[in-house]
């Protein structure tokens, strides 16, 4: 597939038919932040963010969603969400996460409500263009991405070069107008993905991102979990704002005839008080420096041992930037266990 | 199955609790379709001493309460205290960080020593009696409120968040209110409000009591990294979190 | 529906029981027989259910009974949270949801053909175990010397208490029982299960062992098990979690690195090496 080159100017009208026909949703302004929402205009579409509140993982897993439907004593019925979206504005870690939840929710058993919901998406990432506060993406190794989006844009100043991956990102994309992309053009693209592969560091690893598993083979008994979570506020915070946090709770609710009702999915958070009781009251995970530990395990350990080795983290920097008492930053932990481990 | 029967009382309290359960509108056709109220002076003229469940408001504030909400216990099956004033003691417990004869002469000046005014440290229900479930806030989210009731009717113990309002508000890409210079207290206040405040600018001024386990270190420490003193914070307590709790460390 | 998902079942849609028969065992445990409505359903020792009552909600339920049983599906349901409460107040004839059978750590009945087995039971804890004991019994010429090892904590609270008698009864079990406290109409052994152990001592070495019981018991167990040097890899842990999902996503079970809904709830003791939060 030929990369293009669309002028601004041309993406605005081409966001704009979009918006005018179809499911958009896209980062806009919210007061001195960003975060995702429903586009209606284009020209609220801001590609120049640093990071949104929110990923746009509640696009595929929303905070509530309703898993299936029943009637007491005549059954049960699957609820799906199946109308086609586009999502504009996903930066590269973020798709990263994406696929990598993608992945987890289709290897061994397949669910159904994330998957429709994710072929249902038209996803237009864009390479970042400011750096956020607390980004660390270029230490992940996640400020660039390869697949999963449908489009890819890339912001070289007056124009953007668009380069369509899969045929419904192709579809679309020909409905812009658009030019073949000079070498010019690609090697502008090439100069700025890889300034994002450095840049996008206001925190640095000490070590590799591949070297994080083994480096917590040893670190499970280590002061740093107690020493952290001593002023942790098990306020889920980090869980809420994470693009890799897929844990989630399931309740029902009736009708008002006691009869009908709706099955429902909920978001959950490994670092709440209460995440691993059982009923009769046994409380697996009590104590809030196991559930800190076990949150970055999840991460650096865990996960990436269901998904081929990739960590669960992908630098975006919003547990950082959430984390009221200023602990939650994955790699200010990692470092501590590097300089206390690695080093002796 | 016979409907269950419900009583509502008030105790000291604005009654706004109870104006939402009014306030639900077609919902209420609903509930009072679903249970049968014997009792309940904001809205009907009838009394009953029987009912299965008693839905109490208010928090208590005379002797003379405390009996009358035992009385209350002692003929209901379930009691659900309803709203902050009931839950936590509410607003009503500022009283409590003062001198019971001052507070008493500041309201009522000159009548301040009638009898009838008499009045003594304010208390949440469960510091009476057994309650065996609480709707949190001021006031109560209406949500809430009928999903216990319906969890009631279902012989089901509701589900009611333990963890902070932070949870709920970040899920709604609320940004920090502490970045914006407010004393919110949704890290140590329990959720299950939706955030209604943090969503809509302001800061959480603890109406639904503290979670059960609040890390008040964590809290010390925060205030630190914002340049607030501790008292900064109590001061921000005091209004829900009065003689409770971390409010009193 | 999207082309790819038609292709796909919904992974959290319970299909319909008929229950058939409960019975209240004790105080609160209850048995609770039920057949797929539409037939189907083959599992293996150690496999549980996400048991669903409409407006009330799921729970994790290990079947109770072996497959070689072919008149349905067995629980045992202590009465303990919202859905084992509305669960006891099933009769035969009510519809519930099931999904399952879940867990792909299962009891190694392949695995374990010709070798001598012991179980460790506590309390409820006889129940997941009752469904491979049985299996055994059922296919008794396939496997070694059977051993069972049962603590209740007092006499009142057993179940099955003909099957019971009926193991005691057999020549080709070896069975052991204990109650934490004294009862009047008890002469038996008192003492917790680990009191039992050493009047097997010489088997340990030769046997697989299997444990299922409240928490506690387990760390117990496995001590005096290490003080007989009993290789782990001969020593099975059948654990229960919050399995919310049963199909390895929600997160609630999750033990370290493992799922105890996909990757137990039956674990070698030798695998459990990396997670420290098992025992």
């Amino acid at each position: 597939m030929a990369v293009k080159k669309i002028t601004k100017a041309a993406l605005t009208e081409w966001v704009g038919e979009l918006v005018s026909k179809e499911r958009v949703f896209g980062v806009q302004s919210k007061g001195d932040k960003f975060d995702f929402g429903p586009l209606t205009s284009a020209q609220d579409l801001r590609l120049d963010y640093d990071v949104t509140l929110q990923p746009p993982k509640k696009y595929f897993l929303p905070p509530v969603e309703t898993l299936l439907t029943f009637e007491v004593s005549a059954g049960y019925e699957s609820q799906y969400s199946d109308k086609p979206f586009v999502l504009i504005g996903v930066h590269p870690y973020d798709m990263i996460a994406i696929n990598q939840i993608d992945e987890l929710f289709k290897q061994g058993y397949y669910d159904t409500h994330y998957m429709t919901r994710r072929s249902n998406a038209t996803i237009i990432t864009c390479d970042v263009v400011n750096a956020s506060e607390n980004v660390f993406a270029s230490q992940m190794k996640t400020a660039t991405v390869k697949d999963g989006f449908d489009i890819l844009l890339t912001d070289i100043g007056d124009s953007y070069i668009a380069e369509a991956a899969t045929e419904k990102g192709e579809a679309l994309l020909s409905k812009a107008e658009t030019a073949d992309a000079s070498k010019d053009d690609l090697d502008k693209r090439e100069k700025i993905q890889k300034d994002n592969e450095k840049n996008l560091s206001k925190h640095q690893l000490k070590c590799e991102v591949a070297e994080l598993p083994g480096l917590l083979e040893n670190a499970y008994n280590h002061p740093v979990w107690e020493e952290k979570a001593a002023t942790c506020f098990a306020c889920g915070s980090c869980n809420q704002v994470c693009p890799t946090c897929y844990c989630f709770n399931v309740q029902d609710d009736v009708k008002w005839d006691m009869k009908t009702g709706q099955r429902c999915r909920a978001w959950d958070g490994c670092m709440l008080d209460g995440f691993a009781m059982v009923a009769g009251g046994h409380d697996f995970r009590k104590k809030r420096a196991d559930r800190f530990r076990h949150r970055l395990y999840r991460k650096a350990k865990y996960v990436p041992e269901k998904i081929g080795g990739q960590i669960a983290c992908v630098g975006c920097g919003r547990c950082v930037s959430a984390c009221l008492p200023d602990i939650a930053n994955p790699v200010n932990v990692y470092n501590r266990l590097f300089d206390d481990i690695k080093t002796k | 199955m016979s409907k269950p029967r419900i009583a509502i009382f008030d105790f000291a309290c604005c009654e706004g609790c109870q104006l939402q359960i009014v306030n639900l509108e077609e919902e209420l056709l609903d509930l009072i379709g679903a249970v049968d109220v014997v009792e309940w002076r904001e809205a009907m003229s009838e009394q009953s001493h029987e009912y299965d469940i008693a839905i109490v408001e208010g928090s208590i504030t005379r002797p003379e309460d405390e009996d009358r909400v035992e009385i209350i216990r002692s003929r209901a099956k379930i009691l659900i205290a309803l709203g902050a004033c009931a839950t936590i003691g509410g607003v009503n417990k500022l009283k409590n960080n003062f001198d019971l004869d001052d507070v008493k002469e500041c309201v009522y000046g000159d009548d301040a020593k009638m009898p009838h005014l008499d009045t003594a440290m304010t208390k949440a229900v469960d510091e009476v009696v057994e309650v065996d479930y609480k709707v949190h806030g001021c006031p109560i989210d209406r949500k809430e409120f009928t999903y216990i009731v319906r969890c009631l009717l279902l012989g089901k113990k509701p589900e009611i968040p333990e963890w902070p309002v932070c949870v709920e508000c970040k899920a709604k890409g609320n940004p920090c209110l502490w970045e914006y210079g407010q004393v919110c207290l949704g890290p140590i206040i329990r959720a299950g409000c939706g955030a209604r405040c943090p969503s809509s600018g302001f800061r959480c001024f603890g109406c639904r009591g503290y979670v059960d386990e609040p890390n008040v270190n964590a809290a010390k420490d925060v205030i630190e990294k914002y340049g607030l003193s501790i008292e900064d914070l109590k001061g921000k307590m005091i209004l829900f979190g009065s003689t409770q709790g971390p409010t009193n460390e | 529906m999207c082309e790819c998902c038609t292709q796909e079942k919904d992974i959290y849609l319970p299909q319909i029981a008929t229950v058939q028969k409960v019975r209240l065992m004790n105080d609160t445990e209850m048995y609770v027989r039920f057949t797929m409505d539409d037939g189907g359903f083959d599992y293996t020792p150690g496999q549980f259910v996400e048991v669903s009552i409409a407006g009330i909600g799921e729970a994790p339920l290990t079947i109770a009974s072996s497959p070689t049983q072919k008149d349905g599906i067995e629980l045992v349901v202590r009465r303990i949270g919202n859905v084992t409460k509305a669960i006891h107040n099933l009769r035969a004839g009510d519809k519930i949801g099931i999904r399952g059978p879940l867990g792909k750590g299962t009891y190694p009945v392949e695995h374990s053909k010709g070798k001598d087995l012991i179980f460790i039971c506590g309390g409820i804890g006889l129940v997941p175990q009752r469904s491979f004991i049985n299996y055994v019994l059922d296919n008794r010429t396939d496997y070694g010397n059977v051993t069972v090892l049962l603590g209740t904590k007092c006499y009142p609270q057993r179940f099955f208490q003909s099957e019971l008698q009926q193991l005691e009864a057999r020549d080709d079990v070896h069975y052991l029982e204990t109650v934490d406290e004294a009862h009047d109409c008890w002469n038996g052994n008192v003492g917790v299960v680990t009191t039992l152990i050493p009047k097997i001592e010489s088997e340990l070495a030769s046997s697989e062992i299997f444990i299922c019981g409240p928490p506690i018991m387990y760390k117990f167990v496995l001590m005096a098990l290490a003080e007989d040097s009993v290789p782990r890899d001969q020593i099975y842990l059948n654990l229960e979690r919050k399995m919310k999902c049963g199909v390895g996503l929600c997160g609630h079970c999750q033990i370290n690195k493992y799922y105890v809904c996909i990757d137990g709830p039956v674990f070698k003791y030798s695998d459990l090496g990396v997670a420290p939060e098992a025992i």
